[in-house]
């Protein structure tokens, strides 16, 4: 007898059906010859079958029989082996000639049943036998049912060459191994075993089902050459991902509930079968995604059954609707992705080249002081760590992602990026971008200006342009951009106006100053801050501020002569204009308004203007222009020098000699008046000559 | 004025010696610099002013440091006007990095090398952990001695290098001790061994010194002071003596005793002006400006932003903000 569940229901594909499996058990005269020995048992339905609602089950229809079988067997113990041996009645053997049903029969060995070689229908249901042997003999054996036993390996089998229904349910068998003879198997039933691999089966080109549920299966493939196969039950496993299904080309039922599946992607061969109508995903995790519905569906279009339950046209339109939607999302963030990988390229080009630029700076600064080193710096050799710790933000890139970044045939070494309210600066190239026509709007809507490896005295000479693009730029932030010295923030003064003021530590040293925060709140008191590296400014941090340096600007102003007065002011206004006509296309209109800006400025706290920053390359420049001049002025006065020199020595010699001479001059005097006559006629002769 | 031991000198000596030369090529540089701005108001006025500020000790204010460092009385002007500047973050009783000193001092001279605040700051720290703090008094001294006498130290330092090292400048007679024959080039205040050198052996290597060369040097009487009480010094030591020493402080004249090191009531008086001015002057603003929320930068308006601007002299509602921290 076949138990029912496994008689193929005539479906539409009803040519895998073999008729000589049907066994149309006799329903109606079934003499109850047999007494029973032991209690009734109920038949009771394996609950991991497949359970069909269309399906008919005939065990009721067995239930009186098979739970009556067992009366008249004998099970002699021989004393030539331990197998026990079976006997039964004649009578028995001519009634039930093909079938024998060893059900409960408490035993743990297969007894050798000899003298019944015709057998076609073997029982060993509910025993406790460890092994399969002893029925080899039985070769005219078309179903072995041995469900829930305690069978650990597949065995003696070899001769069951008609076997077509092999049930080996609820045991311990942990491999599938030795079917290789049963070529005409139809139903393999190993469900609740120990099994973790599909193998061996690959002959079995006319099983139609194969019930594999609740084992240990983590994964499914190896499934080609089952030609025939309608059903596959898997459920109950472990299975992660779904290989060699459309290599099936009848299966039609396959459940997969209560497994590991977490996405289409792992069972994505599905989708290539066109066979499939009826599909089960329960009890995965696959099943609670939001897209698990229409994505199935969408996939798989010739499915007719989902979860057990009817698919209607309404649920496909839905899932095409759904899908393509997903589909646009997907394109979108895969847009967002893109740019957003290509920023955080553009900004590690920029940090690296920024690090390259300050080892650079540092090994020549080291190899001016030593002089002498052995071994040579080299500046293009850059080790694993670099001098700033830019946090690289490591995202997992997708395939198409590299593919597209691919095309990017440049690089840039800069970045500038509007973000609403906040313009992003990295890299010196950015600061060119100034230039450029901001639209008024665009332009007016910026608060926050934010500069990143860009040196501080290149963004120093950009800060009149800023000024005058964009005017409502309140809040300057500062990140790896070599502030050193407390003087450099008196380069910021010739802004408008600034209300907030974020100097990041990082690549910025003079955050590690004690005082850095009193001297800007003091150099720019004039802007009245309102928070520096986001904590508020109160009054008592200004007037510690102006306690701290105030005397500072006191000596900078009243102390200094007029002439210093106006000739560091006047700098610092050259300087400026020199910065505006660097760039391109300047109005003179805007000229006028500066003049008029820095006027009022300076009005505003005259004893802070001469703090001044110069840039070192101006100030060295400057420091260049004077040694001309310084050596002019040297000769200048060392001529000026010798000539007082010569003629103090001259003074100083006259002085000496003076009495002497005045003596002789009156001794000369006294000698020529001595003979009044003679001098007359002196003087006489001498007024004639002249004429 | 007419002092006889003046008129014994002869001319570029006497000038050299006053440094005049160096004063008057200065001031003609700058006149030269700024033509265009002193001819408005007179050459002689320049002049006055230049030679005054000179007297004052204002003339090296935001100068080059190759003109900062020409004469000792440029020295001893910039020592002084570093003081005054400062000494109220003395008085606050911060203490700073060395970094942090050279960057206060690059506020009066740009240029201001970095060694020699380094230098500066070995004598504080001893030569050890060039990071620590210090205070504004020991940086202040130390750093007096140092720009001041650098010449003279440079000297010194060859000078203690070579005692250290076994070789006595002075005499021919090579050391009988065994210790200069074997030892090598020991580094400075090498612990296990004797520290240092003689203080006496030392001093007589100065007074040479001092005979011989023309740049100043601190008068030797006060040296030998310094070093009365010590049997064995180490270089720093003996720097960290001088530096100490207050004798050597009122010879140069540039700042006040360690004790007035924090008074100057003058600049206290000036600077207490300025703080109400400046209380005054934000309270003010905070008339003409928008208050912003009370927790800080409040978002504004493209259009007010302009418009505050350009007129911020329109009064707004005042709302009181500030609070005086308990």
């Amino acid at each position: 007898m076949i138990p029912g569940k496994y008689r193929s229901v005539s479906g539409r594909a009803a040519n895998n059906v073999n008729c000589g499996l049907h066994l149309v058990i006799q329903t109606s005269s079934l003499p109850e010859k047999n007494k029973v020995r032991f209690k009734k048992v109920e038949f009771k339905l394996n609950k991991d079958t497949s359970s069909f609602p269309g399906r008919l089950l005939q065990h009721d229809l067995e239930r009186n029989y098979s739970s009556r079988q067992g009366d008249h067997i004998n099970l002699v113990s021989s004393s030539l082996s331990s197998f026990p041996i079976l006997q039964r009645s004649s009578e028995e053997k001519i009634l039930y000639s093909d079938r024998l049903s060893l059900e409960r029969q408490k035993l743990t060995v297969c007894p050798i049943i000899n003298g019944e070689d015709h057998l076609r229908l073997l029982n060993f249901q509910h025993n406790f036998i460890t092994r399969i042997q002893n029925i080899s003999n039985l070769q005219k054996l078309i179903s072995l049912d041995l469900y829930d036993n305690q069978i650990e390996e597949i065995s003696g089998l070899s001769t069951l060459r008609c076997l077509r229904v092999l049930l080996l349910g609820k045991n311990r068998i942990k491999k599938i191994s030795n079917l290789e003879n049963l070529k005409s198997l139809d139903v393999l039933d190993l469900h609740g075993n120990q099994i973790t691999k599909i193998e061996n089966i690959n002959h079995l080109c006319e099983l139609r089902v194969l019930n594999l549920a609740r084992n240990f299966l983590s994964h499914v493939d190896n499934l080609n050459g089952l030609d025939s196969l309608t059903e596959l039950n898997l459920r109950h496993n472990q299975i992660t991902f779904v290989r060699d299904v459309d290599n099936l080309p009848c299966l039609q039922h396959l459940f997969l509930s209560f497994n590991n599946i977490s996405s289409f992607d792992s069972v994505s061969c599905l989708a290539d079968s066109s066979s499939l109508s009826d599909i089960t995903f329960d009890g995965n995790p696959i099943a609670q995604e939001s897209w698990y519905k229409h994505t199935v569906l969408q996939n798989m279009m010739q499915l007719r059954q989902l979860d057990m339950k009817r698919i209607t046209e309404e649920e496909r339109r839905m899932a095409s609707v759904l899908a393509k939607k997903e589909e646009e999302k997907k394109r979108e963030s895969h847009k967002q992705s893109l740019l957003k990988e290509k920023r955080r390229l553009t900004i590690n080009n920029v940090a690296r080249q920024w690090d390259l630029q300050q080892q650079r700076v540092a090994n020549i600064a080291t190899n001016e002081d030593r002089k002498d080193s052995d071994s040579p710096q080299d500046p293009c050799q850059i080790d694993g760590s670099t001098l700033s710790a830019f946090p690289e933000e490591t995202g997992p890139l997708d395939s198409g992602l590299n593919n597209a970044l691919q095309g990017l045939s440049v690089i840039d070494t800069y970045l500038v990026e509007v973000d609403g309210d906040t313009l992003s600066l990295y890299g010196s190239g950015a600061l060119e971008s100034l230039d450029r026509n901001w639209s008024v709007q665009t332009a007016g809507m910026i608060t926050t200006v934010s500069f990143t490896f860009i040196e501080f005295d290149e963004i120093v000479q950009v800060l009149p342009k800023l000024k005058i693009k964009f005017p409502n730029s309140l809040h300057l932030k500062f990140k790896e951009t070599n502030l050193v010295m407390l003087q450099q923030f008196n380069a910021l003064a010739q802004l408008r106006r600034i209300d907030q003021l974020t100097i990041d530590p990082q690549g910025n040293p003079v955050v590690n100053f004690t005082l850095w925060k009193y001297y800007v709140l003091f150099r720019l008191s004039h802007f009245s801050m309102q928070k520096i590296n986001g904590t508020e400014v109160t009054q008592n941090d200004m007037i510690m501020a102006e306690r701290l340096f105030g005397i500072l600007a006191h000596v900078a102003s009243s102390e200094l002569p007029q002439y210093r007065l106006i000739s560091i002011l006047g700098d610092a206004r050259k300087k400026q204009f020199q910065y505006l006509l660097e760039s391109k296309g300047k109005k003179p209109g805007i000229i006028n308004e500066e003049n008029n800006d820095s006027k009022r400025l300076v009005g505003e706290n005259t004893n802070r203007a001469t703090l001044n920053y110069t840039t070192r390359d101006f100030y060295n420049e400057k420091l260049e222009e004077i040694k001309e001049k310084k050596k002019f002025c040297k000769t200048y006065i060392e001529d000026l020098v010798k000539e007082a020199t010569e003629i103090n020595m001259k003074n100083e010699a006259l002085q000496k000699l003076w009495p002497q001479m005045f003596i002789e001059l009156v001794r000369d005097a006294v000698i020529e008046i001595r003979n009044k006559n003679s001098y007359m006629k002196l003087c006489l002769q001498q007024i004639t000559d002249q004429k | 004025m007419l002092s006889p031991e003046r008129l014994a000198l002869p001319d570029y000596e006497y000038l050299a010696q006053r440094h005049v030369l160096t004063y008057m090529e200065d001031a003609v540089c700058q006149l030269l610099e700024n033509r265009e701005d002193i001819s408005q108001y007179g050459i002689a006025r320049f002049f006055t002013e230049y030679f005054n500020s000179v007297c004052q000790g204002t003339h090296i204010l935001f100068r080059e440091f190759s003109f900062v460092q020409a004469t000792p009385h440029n020295r001893v002007s910039f020592l002084r006007a570093f003081w005054r500047c400062f000494r109220t973050v003395g008085k606050n009783g911060d203490l700073l990095t060395m970094k942090e000193y050279h960057c206060l001092l690059q506020l009066l001279c740009p240029d201001f090398p970095l060694e020699l605040t380094q230098k500066a700051a070995r004598i504080v720290l001893m030569d050890d952990a060039m990071d620590c703090l210090m205070s504004f008094s020991d940086f202040l001294f130390a750093f007096q001695i140092q720009f001041y006498y650098s010449e003279f130290l440079d000297s010194v330092a060859a000078i203690y290098e070579d005692l250290l090292s076994g070789k006595n400048p002075n005499t021919v007679i090579v050391p009988t001790s065994s210790s200069g024959q074997h030892r090598q080039r020991p580094a400075l205040g090498e612990a296990g061994m004797l520290e240092g050198v003689e203080a006496s052996l030392f001093y007589q290597c100065l007074e040479n010194l001092c005979d011989r060369h023309k740049y100043s040097c601190p008068p030797p009487a006060l040296v030998k002071e310094a070093l009365s009480n010590v049997q064995r010094l180490t270089f720093y030591g003996f720097l960290m003596a001088l530096s100490k020493h207050h004798g050597i402080n009122q010879a140069l004249g540039a700042l006040p005793d360690k004790g007035d090191l924090m008074h100057d009531p003058a600049m206290d008086e000036e600077l207490e002006r300025l703080v109400v001015r400046s209380k005054l002057h934000r309270t003010s603003r905070q008339h003409r400006a928008k208050e912003p929320g009370a927790f800080g930068f409040q978002r504004r308006e493209k259009q007010e932003a302009l418009e505050r601007v350009s007129s911020a002299s329109v009064p707004m509602p005042y709302h009181y903000r500030w609070e005086p921290r308990e």
